[in-house]
């Protein structure tokens, strides 16, 4: 469904409000049909990237080119590019239709063309029986699809999102994840979210961008993102996990010894002897039983919560170090806090990376 | 609100409810306006139709078929009229102004705009008088600069009239539109620009349409105070330039006609009530 030809190219950009660098020699390539997401917290970076990539702010240094085209530039009414924005930015002194027919209406399209195509995209966002309600009639869910309807309408280049999905209610935002990835993949979009929400990052995109302090630290699939964290920070910012500092006692064939508070443990990795680092290991990769090639600790059980298909075990290790496991129903007899517990896991699922001054 | 939706369970009961806590709301001011304002208008549109022969049409008839009173209309709607379109051309670029400026600035210009409204307009109107008669600081100073050599006469002109007019009704025409343009939501001409739209485009199919109400509320206001304007044409161009409310004045103080004066005040009121209705017609069309 990708083509591999590079469709959008962020080349080098960099943006600086005031002292503030916010875009630091960003590179990116989307391929056609790609759906990619900016993650990250907010100021990292990414809304004001999406928006570069629109028009809406001028990179100080870089290129962007999209569909083989030099846009850096290029103001945004010359681009082609469909925005969806966080409130929506509807015309709220048009009806539905008349929202979703503007971008056509001054691109001058014939009439008849622009009724189509309307009806066409709201068909697709399935509200076409709204077509004539007045904006402010409308529920937060349904103007999310006015604007996306609006958005597609125009048959942009790429659809930018930014935090789109944010304003809607929990439930409706999941639900709208898997219809909106589902619908972008029929129409063979090229589209960009930007989210600070993990779940949302790893529903809808190929493949997802890490952003931290205007860099992107992590470009991967959401499955290799997660199981291959490059960064304490990626680590951190996606998924659950145990982590636990420590110091490099040796280091062979790709794996190190780690002297923590709570013993020696090995994790994947190539440090140089003495270097801080911090031990790190998914949640669902700690069990109450003991496998070979594992780490192993001991501790108390602090508390179980239960969220229905898994259970979280946060188990205290003494000096100041937690574990936290994932358990799910199949696992016989669930600790109970207070208990004393002892958790393995194996030693190809524990990474180390280097200590960071921030957290 | 709430006590009502929590005591009265039934919507059809509570929505009376409310219809009737909202007629008690406006009782106040409905009786106050009736008193002071509908009860001297069913006195007036009275007077002005009864001669001492009964009813009579000889004042809208003089009023309507003498030249010289249609030169009165014409006098008063051209100066409602040149000061709406000028206040209007001046407020709309400034109210932007007003509402992209922050803090210290936004304050000091929302004060330089209503600081003026506590001083009667009298006060305003003769201050003109000084600023442009032959020895004023106006021509003074072009004297000065050499631009002139001799005082141009600017007091008792018609540009005199508009300028202070605009000048006085300034701020009704802002602060409505101000009101408005602050409101407007700055990713509408974004998100219009990413949508195809020239920053032309944006500003006459998203920004007018959306400042429209404002700018309704800015134009019935100022043109019916300037088309009603007395104070203003009487000291800044005086006898040569008769409006409908100088010739009520003089109809009522001087020549004591009051069926006369009366008429030419309904006719005044008529031609503020046509536009102020057009202009809410038009905000109706695009609510």
């Amino acid at each position: 469904m990708t083509d591999a030809a590079p469709h959008l190219i962020v080349r080098n950009v960099s943006k600086r409000f005031g002292a503030t660098t916010v875009l630091d020699r960003v590179d990116l390539t989307i391929r056609r049909g790609e759906l990619v997401t900016l993650l990250g917290p907010s100021g990292c970076g990414k809304t004001t990237l999406l928006r570069a990539i629109a028009g809406l702010a001028q990179p100080d240094a870089g290129q962007v080119e999209l569909a083989g085209r030099e846009i850096t530039r290029v103001p945004p009414h010359r681009r082609n590019v469909g925005v969806v924005f966080q409130n929506y930015a509807l015309f709220p002194h048009l009806t539905v239709a008349g929202n979703v027919a503007f971008g056509l209406k001054v691109r001058g399209r014939p009439k008849a063309e622009i009724d189509a195509e309307v009806e066409r995209a709201l068909a697709l966002v399935k509200l076409a029986h709204l077509a004539k309600r007045r904006i402010s009639a409308l529920s937060g869910g349904q103007q999310q699809r006015v604007a996306l309807a609006r958005a597609i309408a125009v048959g942009p280049d790429v659809l930018l999102f930014d935090e789109a999905l944010s304003a809607l209610d929990r439930k409706l935002r999941e639900e709208m994840q898997v219809e909106l990835r589902r619908l972008l993949q029929e129409l063979r979009a090229t589209a960009i979210f930007v989210t600070h929400d993990q779940d949302e990052a790893l529903t809808m995109s190929d493949r997802v961008a890490v952003m931290n302090r205007g860099r992107i630290e992590q470009l991967a699939g959401p499955r290799e993102l997660y199981s291959r964290p490059a960064s304490l920070f990626a680590l951190n910012f996606v998924g659950l996990s145990t982590r636990i500092a420590g110091t490099v006692v040796g280091s062979r064939d790709g794996k190190v010894q780690v002297d923590t508070k709570v013993g020696r443990l090995a994790a994947i990795g190539t440090f140089q002897t003495g270097s801080p680092v911090v031990v790190a290991a998914r949640p669902e990769h700690l069990r109450p039983t003991a496998t070979p090639d594992a780490n192993a600790v001991s501790g108390r059980v602090r508390s179980v919560v239960f969220q229905g298909s898994r259970t979280l075990v946060d188990v205290d290790a003494g000096a100041g170090e937690s574990l936290l496991a994932e358990l799910s129903g199949r696992d016989a007899a669930m600790p109970r806090a207070g208990q004393d517990i002892r958790l393995a896991w194996p030693i190809a699922e524990t990474f180390a990376f280097p200590a960071e001054p921030h957290p | 609100m709430t006590d009502v939706a929590i005591s009265a369970p039934s919507p059809a009961a509570s929505a009376d409810r409310e219809r009737l806590s909202a007629i008690g709301f406006a009782l106040p001011s409905f009786l106050i306006l009736a008193c002071v304002f509908a009860l001297p208008l069913a006195l007036l549109l009275g007077v002005s139709v009864i001669g001492p022969d009964g009813l009579t049409l000889t004042h809208y008839r003089r009023l309507l078929g003498t030249p010289y009173y249609l030169g009165v209309i014409w006098n008063s709607l051209r100066l409602g009229l040149l000061t709406t379109l000028i206040t209007f051309a001046v407020s709309y670029p400034a109210s932007f102004a007003l509402a992209r400026a922050r803090g210290a600035v936004r304050s000091i210009l929302l004060a330089t705009l209503f600081l003026p409204l506590a001083a009667s307009v009298i006060v305003k109107a003769f201050a003109w008088t000084i600023l442009l008669r032959s020895d004023g600081v106006v021509n003074q100073f072009l004297m000065a600069i050499g631009v002139i050599e001799d005082p141009i006469r600017m007091i008792f002109t018609e540009t005199a009239l508009v300028v202070g007019s605009v000048n006085i009704f300034l701020p009704f025409m802002i602060l409505p539109i101000f009101a408005v343009v602050a409101q407007l939501d700055p990713r509408l001409p974004e998100a219009a620009a990413t949508l195809g739209a020239s920053p032309l485009v944006t500003f006459f199919r998203v920004i007018v349409p959306l400042t429209l109400p404002g700018i309704i509320a800015g134009v019935a206001l100022v043109f019916s105070l300037s088309v009603s304007a007395y104070v203003v044409p009487t000291l800044l161009i005086g006898e040569k330039y008769p409006t409908l409310s100088t010739t009520i004045a003089k109809a009522y103080l001087l020549a004591r006609e009051p069926g006369f004066g009366a008429a030419a005040g309904v006719v005044l009121l008529a031609i503020a009530i046509l536009v102020v209705a057009l202009s809410a017609r038009l905000a109706r069309e695009q609510a």
